[in-house]
């Protein structure tokens, strides 16, 4: 390796006569003030000063009065016929001549440079027409993993928790005495209804951070927010904004510590703003429940379409702000790094799925269990009726009298019912929560109906194992369906039942009959409403109080408008 | 004898902390999550009779205050005046890299350049000229593979050089105070 030293005086960066002439000038009134030249290399300030940089020009003129800012103003009247508005990409501009010749000097290039294995995969997935395409495939393969493949292991551990573990609980309550009591109500209505329809879900997270992981890991990431940047500029975002967004769609939380990454200010705030809108993985539960029951054969696409609808409010309410709080903000520059293309571990995707996966365990095992029980306590007490604690109709609890004040809210929207209004309440505590409280209010009236074979311990552990094996097969054979391909003819529908028939009914009778519209109407109201509470903390602690009730205020005003479009628009139209 | 400062720059992913690493022996994680630097990190190194507080600033693409990040460079450069600056540029993205380089000349740092991941560059049929780039700049230029140890010699020589003829000036500036 080789140094040299050389006492050359340094080749200083020389800009074109007339830009030199007035940097001249103004050193030299910089160089009167002492306070000044003692602090900053004055024909450094000058550059600043010409290149239009707001804070030091305050300094600059605090500290040296009028004489600086009328100097300064003489010198850009004198540069305007040159450089007109222009001045800052003169400047910029001929820094990078500058620098462009001094990298002629320094470096010889290859005639045909060698590609590396990354340009070559860049050379198709950063394409200026392939880019987004592939980019969208990529995000559809994603969520064709996180529901079609996984639907298998949803339904083994719900099978499970509703089956053979409350029948045990049931069984060892009835041991100690308490069999038919408040107890057990409690437990197996409240806690492993709550949690458990809460940790169904667990597969359905487990695939979509599997598939984040690989491609975070794989450097892909970095090309999305690349292909993606034209797009961010639309919303008059950064680029960079793009990973927060991605980030997004697994959690609005860790979105919003994401946008630390971004440079300025303006762009962490409006990007935290808009994260929320991409369709968090938390709503993805809501959204299976209820495009499973209302639209069997096209639930995929409706799933899909609901991630593209929150993109797509986004993108309005993005443009918006820039028009009106953001106005007077230009946005920064895009500068991205793209790491070279690496193949993703098996630890590291492994660790990632694994860390995420168990931190929304833990929340459902603290913040919904808690919401469980009280959910569970206010379906408990009566406020009407003959009813006795935890053996009231649920239509006369004080659930259905609070969910049901505020239900005429969601009344133009076609789900104006206390079951629905209810969840939604619990769903800003945390929105898997919707489900589990859904399926409390429905299923309460309906438990009584289900006949239970009574079985031994072992044929339970029999049976559980062997629908964890059938599940297996299941989910191996809707591995092709990812892109694309069907090996099996499709499932016949099956009558919904259970809680399926119970929310099926209960939208049909809110919406007026027009039940397969109000659900939508809903969904949409799921995915853009106000987010949980712990992203609120989250914007709180990045953003400050204000702008908390900025988010809470207006994205409860957006979705109960977009909501309304769709439910009134779609009759309208005759849906 | 003064204390002495010594301040890092470069453009974030070029090995900065590597360098970092290697001229303080303290030890650090080297990772490449925008903001990771954002908070100052300090180590020592000694250089002959010389004990220097080597400053590892956060990576950024050029100088204008834009970001935290950059304002944190730009500050320190421009108002703490380190007696030296390392400007770590990625040899393989030196065009790129050169903008920093600018702008530090512009605010009259005294350079040393350290053309890092030499291994990359060569590997894609860069040639090469440190000479030249010394001419131009007026300021030394050491070529080196940080990740694998080669040209940290050469730095520390350069470094050593440096801070001996910064010896002399504040030798002779001291001079004249007493002269006049």
């Amino acid at each position: 390796m080789t140094a040299v030293t050389l006492a050359a005086p340094g080749a200083a960066l020389r800009y074109a006569p007339p830009i030199e002439a007035e940097l001249d000038h103004l050193a030299a009134t910089l160089g009167a003030v002492p306070a000044l030249a003692e602090r900053y290399p004055l024909r450094w300030l000058a550059v600043q000063l010409l290149e239009g940089d707001e804070q030091l020009l305050a300094e600059a003129e605090s500290l040296g009065g009028p004489a600086v800012t009328a100097a300064l103003a003489a010198s850009r009247e004198r540069l305007a016929p040159h450089y007109g508005e222009d001045l800052d990409v003169a400047l910029v501009d001929q820094r990078y001549r500058f620098v462009h010749a001094l990298a002629g000097q320094a470096l010889t290039r290859p005639a045909a440079p060698p590609l590396t294995l990354s340009d070559r995969i860049d050379q198709v997935v950063t394409h200026r027409w392939l880019g987004i395409p592939i980019f969208l495939a990529l995000m559809w393969v994603v969520f064709k993993i996180t529901t079609d493949v996984t639907a298998p292991f949803v339904d083994w551990i719900d099978a499970t928790l509703s089956g053979p573990v409350s029948g045990w609980v049931a069984a060892l309550l009835s041991a100690a005495g308490l069999g038919g009591s408040w107890v057990e109500a409690l437990l197996v209505d409240g806690v492993i209804a709550g949690v458990g329809g809460v940790l169904v879900f667990v597969p359905v997270l487990l695939a979509l951070y599997f598939a984040l992981a690989l491609l975070e890991d794989s450097g892909y990431m970095a090309r999305a927010a690349f292909v993606m940047d034209r797009l961010m500029h639309a919303l008059g975002l950064h680029g960079k904004s793009f990973l927060p967004m991605i980030v997004g769609f697994g959690c609005s939380v860790p979105a919003i510590y994401a946008t630390r990454t971004l440079d300025s200010r303006r762009d962490r705030i409006l990007t935290g703003l808009l994260v929320p809108f991409m369709s968090c993985s938390a709503r993805l539960p809501v959204y299976v429940l209820i495009a499973a029951i209302f639209f069997p054969a096209h639930a995929g696409l409706v799933i899909f379409a609901l991630y593209l609808t929150g993109i797509a409010v986004a993108i309005v309410i993005g443009m918006l702000l820039r028009r009106t709080l953001f106005r007077k903000q230009p946005p920064a520059p895009f500068v991205l790094e793209l790491p070279p293309y690496r193949l993703p571990t098996l630890r590291g995707v492994w660790r990632q799925m694994w860390e995420r996966t168990a931190a929304f365990v833990r929340k459902a095992t603290t913040i919904i269990l808690a919401t469980s029980i009280v959910v569970w306590l206010l379906l408990a007490v009566p406020v009407r009726g003959e009813g006795r604690f935890a053996d009231t109709p649920v239509e006369q609890s004080a659930f259905a009298a609070v969910a049901g004040a505020a239900a005429p809210i969601f009344a133009p929207l076609g789900f104006g019912a206390w079951e629905t209004s209810g969840a939604l309440l619990t769903g800003f505590v945390a929105k898997e929560v919707v489900v589990s409280t859904l399926g409390q209010t429905y299923a309460v009236a309906a438990a009584e109906e289900e006949a239970v074979t009574p079985t031994t311990f072992g044929e339970d552990l029999l049976g559980i194992a062997g629908g964890l094996v059938s599940a297996t097969g299941e989910a191996l054979r809707a591995l092709p369906g990812v892109v694309g391909i069907t090996l099996e003819a499709p499932e016949e529908e099956t009558a919904p039942e259970g809680l399926a028939a119970a929310v099926q009914a209960g939208f049909e009778a809110s919406s007026g009959g027009h039940g397969a519209l109000a659900a939508l109407a809903f969904l949409v109201f799921v995915l853009l409403y106000t987010p949980c509470m712990t992203a609120v903390a989250a914007a709180r602690h990045e953003f400050g109080s204000r702008w908390m009730w900025v988010s809470i205020v207006g994205q409860f005003v957006v979705a109960w408008l977009v909501a309304l479009l769709v439910f009134q628009g779609g009759r309208l139209l005759g849906g | 004898m003064r204390e002495l400062t010594i301040a890092l720059a470069g453009n974030p992913n070029v090995g900065k902390s590597t360098v970092f690493n290697a001229l303080t022996g303290l030890h650090q994680h080297v990772g490449n999550w925008p903001g990771k630097t954002v908070e100052r990190k300090e180590g020592r190194l000694i250089l002959g009779a010389h004990q220097i507080t080597v400053v590892d600033l956060p990576g950024t693409y050029s100088l204008a205050a834009r970001s935290l990040e950059e304002q944190i460079a730009r500050d320190f450069i421009v108002r703490e005046r380190p007696d030296a600056v390392v400007n770590v540029l990625d040899a393989a993205n030196l065009e790129r890299n050169l903008y920093l380089t600018a702008q530090l000349l512009e605010a009259e740092a005294r350079l040393v350049l350290a053309l890092n991941m030499a291994d990359v560059a060569a590997a894609r049929g860069l040639r090469l000229n440190p000479e030249a780039l010394a001419a131009a700049l007026g300021a030394p230029v050491v070529v080196m593979t940080a990740s694998k140890g080669q040209g940290l010699a050469e730095l520390k020589a350069a470094l050593r050089d440096l801070v001996a003829a910064s010896g002399r000036r504040a030798a002779a500036a001291t001079l004249k105070e007493v002269a006049r």
